[in-house]
């Protein structure tokens, strides 16, 4: 195995994060199934968007193309075109790739192109300053929504589904061998690939909402998963959760894996 | 309770197909012409935990339960199972075994000591009550065949020999039983089981790969924000954040490598060097470029 910090660009560490945020566990879980599949690291092309989550592209050491906010689908469409052989990954956020970029992403799922999406869900607006996302959990309070949001969240695995996606799975930050293993799948699926990661946002969604930090976060995120619960809730890890705001239970793991023709922009026969 | 009920016990690990077989069994005699009871115990079979079925048959049964000492035959699909049930059979009885050895999930809850190794095996046990046994390597035969989840009835197989049941009857009852698709190999496995070689006596464990001493915690200060989440999750309370929020180690001692803090890092700052490796000198020096 190597070591899992050469696939980091080391000078621009430590990077942007706020102490505590998941983003970075989901980063070295995604950079571990790089790892394990043996991707090449100039064959290997990230594009994201704008927000936390697409702030982590600057930090690893591939092809890396930063895009505009919503838009790291269409950028990701273009580039698989023009380069096939490339693996292009997008990194993207809940609000970048559910609100701003809603359409960009339920297009690029109904081609099926093969791209794999890896969408860091936090529930908020991290970037910005806390604002509601439209995955905030009905109840939970935003800096837009300071008694508590009245809208209900987004099911963005069914949403993907129904756009025609031929792989979908939802993970958690809590869980990074499970995340490891369901991005290699998905890296590896010929085809749209959709992978939800439940990250978190301790500076804004912990502190409104009273969860607290990082390890917090964590642990409030487990009591949400629909399967068995991760290490996390053993021990003391889990006695620390004051649980004030709770999502619907979200099922985990692979939701759907179908094979279908792939789009590559040429008409065949 | 009627003078011509014997009882038969079986029993072996969750997972190996102790209760699939102890219904076969029990089917076989019904064929058979007998009256049977048949009960089982399955706790926490799932985890790795002990699984066992009486089976009591006779022209009148009225319990299920064979009492302590008085079973023909005792059909073990795991070693320390066997040991573990012999008392049961009645002095002269017969014990069939699976040679197969399972640790324990106990064994591994101490990570440090081992505390709870495989049990020793005594040859004695069976010998000085006048125990006829039959050893099998059932593992081993039905994974030949294509599929390890048929030993349970190779073992059954080899039980056939201590029991007056037709064999038409054996076969109809596995037929009934076995999930379906599996009908073939299941029966090879009970022909296998029938005609198999007398296994040896297992030779004590190997002790388990355990403790080697505690790993080394590299913890990168320059990239480290003191988030709290290794301190939290590490189950050896290993680290811990100090008053100015700088992560320590406090238990060097204790580290099992266990890597839940390295994987659960948001900022790649925690490395594990276990212990016969020489521990690297961490690169802290930029690296070219602008540092943030």
């Amino acid at each position: 195995m190597t070591d899992i910090n050469t696939y980091l660009r080391e000078w621009t560490m430590p990077h942007v994060l706020c102490p505590g945020c998941a983003h970075g566990i989901v980063l070295r879980s995604f950079l571990e199934a790089v790892d394990q599949l043996q991707l090449d690291p100039d064959k290997l092309a990230m594009v994201a968007g704008i927000g936390c989550s697409s702030r982590l592209i600057g930090h690893v050491d591939f092809c890396t193309l930063h895009g505009t906010h919503g838009r790291a689908p269409a950028f990701a469409t273009g580039l698989k075109l023009a380069r096939p052989e490339l693996n292009v990954v997008v990194l993207t956020g809940d609000g970048d790739a559910l609100a701003i970029g809603g359409n960009h992403m339920i297009h690029a799922a109904r081609r099926n192109i093969d791209i794999t999406v890896l969408m860091l869900s936090n529930a908020i607006y991290g970037m910005t300053g806390g604002q509601s996302a439209p995955t905030t959990p009905e109840g939970a309070v935003a800096s837009t929504t300071p008694a508590g949001n009245t809208e209900p969240m987004f099911d963005s695995c069914k949403l993907l589904i129904g756009a025609g996606a031929s792989f979908v799975a939802r993970v958690f930050a809590a869980n990074p061998l499970e995340m490891t293993k369901v991005m290699a799948d998905g890296i590896t699926h010929p085809g749209f690939s959709f992978i939800e990661v439940i990250s978190d946002c301790p500076e804004y969604f912990g502190r409104y909402n009273n969860i607290g930090g990082g390890a917090n976060m964590l642990s409030w995120m487990t009591v949400q998963d629909e399967g068995v619960a991760g290490p996390l809730s053993a021990k003391r890890f889990v006695n620390h959760v004051p649980i004030t705001v709770l999502s619907p239970a979200l099922a985990t793991g692979v939701l759907e894996r179908e094979v279908r023709p792939v789009f590559s922009g040429i008409r065949e026969g | 309770m009627s003078e011509t009920t014997s009882g038969l016990l079986l029993a072996g690990v969750g997972g190996q197909g102790v209760l699939l077989a102890s219904m076969i069994v029990a089917d076989a005699l019904v064929r058979a012409g007998h009256d049977v009871k048949q009960s089982e115990v399955h706790g926490m079979a799932q985890r790795g935990g002990s699984v066992f079925g009486h089976i009591r048959w006779g022209s009148r049964v009225d319990s299920p339960l064979v009492p302590l000492g008085s079973a023909e035959v005792l059909a073990a699909f795991e070693w320390a199972e066997a040991i573990r049930w012999v008392p049961y059979v009645r002095d002269g009885g017969a014990v069939v075994a699976d040679i197969r050895m399972i640790v324990p999930p106990g064994a591994c809850s101490d990570r440090r000591s081992w505390s709870m190794p495989y049990p020793g095996i005594d040859a004695e046990v069976f010998a000085s009550r006048g125990l006829k046994t039959r050893l099998v390597d059932a593992s081993a035969i039905a994974t030949e065949l294509g599929n390890v989840r048929a030993a349970n009835n190779v073992v059954l197989g080899s039980l056939a020999a201590f029991l007056d049941i037709d064999v038409v009857h054996w076969e109809a009852a596995i037929e009934q039983f076995v999930p379906r698709g599996t009908e073939e190999v299941n029966l090879a496995a009970f022909r296998a089981g029938r005609e198999a070689s007398e296994a040896q006596i297992p030779l004590p464990t190997v002790e388990p790969e355990g403790f080697s001493g505690p790993h080394e915690i590299d913890i990168r200060h320059d990239w480290c924000k003191g988030c709290d989440i290794c301190s939290r999750i590490c189950p050896e309370y290993c680290l811990a954040v100090n008053g100015d929020g700088v992560l320590t180690v406090t238990n060097a001692e204790a580290c099992t490598g266990c890597r839940l803090c390295v994987l659960l890092c948001p900022d790649f700052a925690i490395t594990i060097h276990p212990p016969q490796e020489p521990a690297t000198v961490p690169v802290h020096a930029v690296q070219g470029g602008a540092s943030r």
